[in-house]
């Protein structure tokens, strides 16, 4: 059980879950320390379903997620997605180091046929409603098929949780045309051209909020560095208003009211917030990760997400997509 | 199947590379395998040979060849062919 604030909001979070959902839940961790925290909230989680699994190992700060496999596979992330694997549980939360989560993932549950690594999907909320990007970290070095898997994950993703129909996708790169960006986009761009997806082309930083594409794909490295830009745009904007308008009160503090109503959490990407992480797509089985910083109701929505994507056949739905586009053993 | 065409399979399995790229001068480098292939690598191989290789062997892999020949000093002669 990992976490910035494991085990206290980990556990609340949990019994949050417990109390507003259907949901059995079983913490993975150090039992007696689990225990402790859990017995503080014995009165309401009585007749609830929550399960102490005790885990002996786990991974700390300053150890190589990669060490999950060899040197700790008994660690809680790890015997979290064994749990996973033998159907003991249908997914998988973790709050811990997301790296720990991913290769546990990759080694212990296994990827779907034709996918290299798993990738991160998110909508873009506020401003582009009908917009997901794809990978948004969890690759940074990528492999010119990867952006394919990554497509069509974000393809499903549009599908199911956008209701579009046929998402329209794009490569994001330094230029409209074939020729531009790194050599991994322009290999990407020509699998992308003949995968029969709903390929629009390329297209440039500028146009990733206008809605021209509803699936945007591009490297882990470049999606992170934009989610995070893109996530405190609103608190600047914030910033820059009041100032401007500080010489004419109370239009600075009328500025503050409405941001703080347009952007709740000074975060534009609300649907990530609301869904309290992301989804490992491409991994054989639901795994779901959230910032290490997350709070218990953050815990609670992103328990009650990873049963939706489970209800919602995620897994199922990806590998059928993923079939579909591979006749040609394009991956 | 003998020790090294076995180990190339595993790689390539593993890293997504095209067998006939790997040689016995290949570095994980070059065949663009990061940690984390390496380490999947080292744990097929270990499961597949029924051997164990301890990290302070396995970093003194200097390229594909060593590692091929730290398994086949450790692999039963019998397994060899």
């Amino acid at each position: 059980m990992g976490g910035d604030y494991a085990p206290e909001e980990i556990v609340k979070g949990a019994v949050l879950a417990a109390q507003k959902d259907d949901v059995e839940i079983f913490l993975v961790g150090t039992a007696s320390v689990v225990e402790r925290e859990l017995a503080k909230h014995k009165s309401i989680t009585n007749g609830s379903y929550i399960h102490i699994v005790g885990a002996s190992e786990f991974i700390k700060e300053n150890e190589s997620p990669v060490d999950v496999i060899r040197r700790k596979p008994n660690c809680s992330v790890a015997v979290a997605a064994k749990m996973v694997k033998s159907g003991e549980a249908d997914a998988l939360f973790s709050a811990g180091s997301s790296g720990a989560a991913a290769i546990s993932a990759i080694q212990f549950i296994g990827m779907v046929d034709g996918v290299y690594r798993p990738a991160l999907v998110g909508s873009l909320g506020s401003f582009a409603s009908n917009t997901v990007m794809v990978d948004l970290g969890a690759n940074v070095d990528c492999k010119p098929y990867q952006f394919l898997t990554f497509a069509i994950a974000g393809s499903v993703y549009a599908k199911k949780f956008l209701n579009i129909a046929d998402p329209k996708i794009a490569l994001l790169s330094t230029g409209s045309e074939e020729s531009k960006g790194s050599d991994a986009v322009r290999e990407a761009y020509s699998l992308l051209k003949s995968s029969g997806l709903n390929f629009i082309g390329n297209i440039e930083g500028g146009d990733i909020l206008n809605g021209k594409a509803n699936v945007i794909v591009c490297d882990g490295f470049v999606g992170n560095v934009l989610l995070k830009f893109y996530e405190s745009i609103a608190g600047h904007a914030q910033v820059w208003t009041e100032r401007k308008l500080r010489k004419y009160p109370p239009l600075p503090a009328l500025a503050r009211l409405v941001f703080k109503q347009l952007f709740p959490a000074t975060k534009i990407s609300s649907e990530t917030e609301k869904q309290g992480g992301g989804i490992l797509w491409g991994v054989d089985g639901v795994v779901k990760i959230a910032h290490g910083a997350s709070r218990a109701p953050q815990i609670a929505n992103a328990i009650e997400s990873a049963k939706e994507a489970v209800k919602a056949g995620v897994v199922e739905s990806f590998k059928s997509e993923l079939a579909r586009f591979n006749q040609g053993g394009k991956l | 199947m003998n020790v090294e065409e076995q180990i190339k399979d595993i790689l390539a399995r593993i890293t997504r590379v095209d067998k006939s790229i790997i040689s016995r001068q290949s570095t994980f480098k070059d065949i663009k395998a990061d940690s984390l292939d390496v380490v999947q690598a080292l744990v097929a191989v270990e499961e597949t040979f029924g051997i164990e290789i301890p990290d302070e062997e396995a970093q003194k892999f200097q390229n594909f060849g060593d590692f091929v020949s730290y398994v086949e000093s450790r692999v039963p002669q019998k397994e060899k062919v």
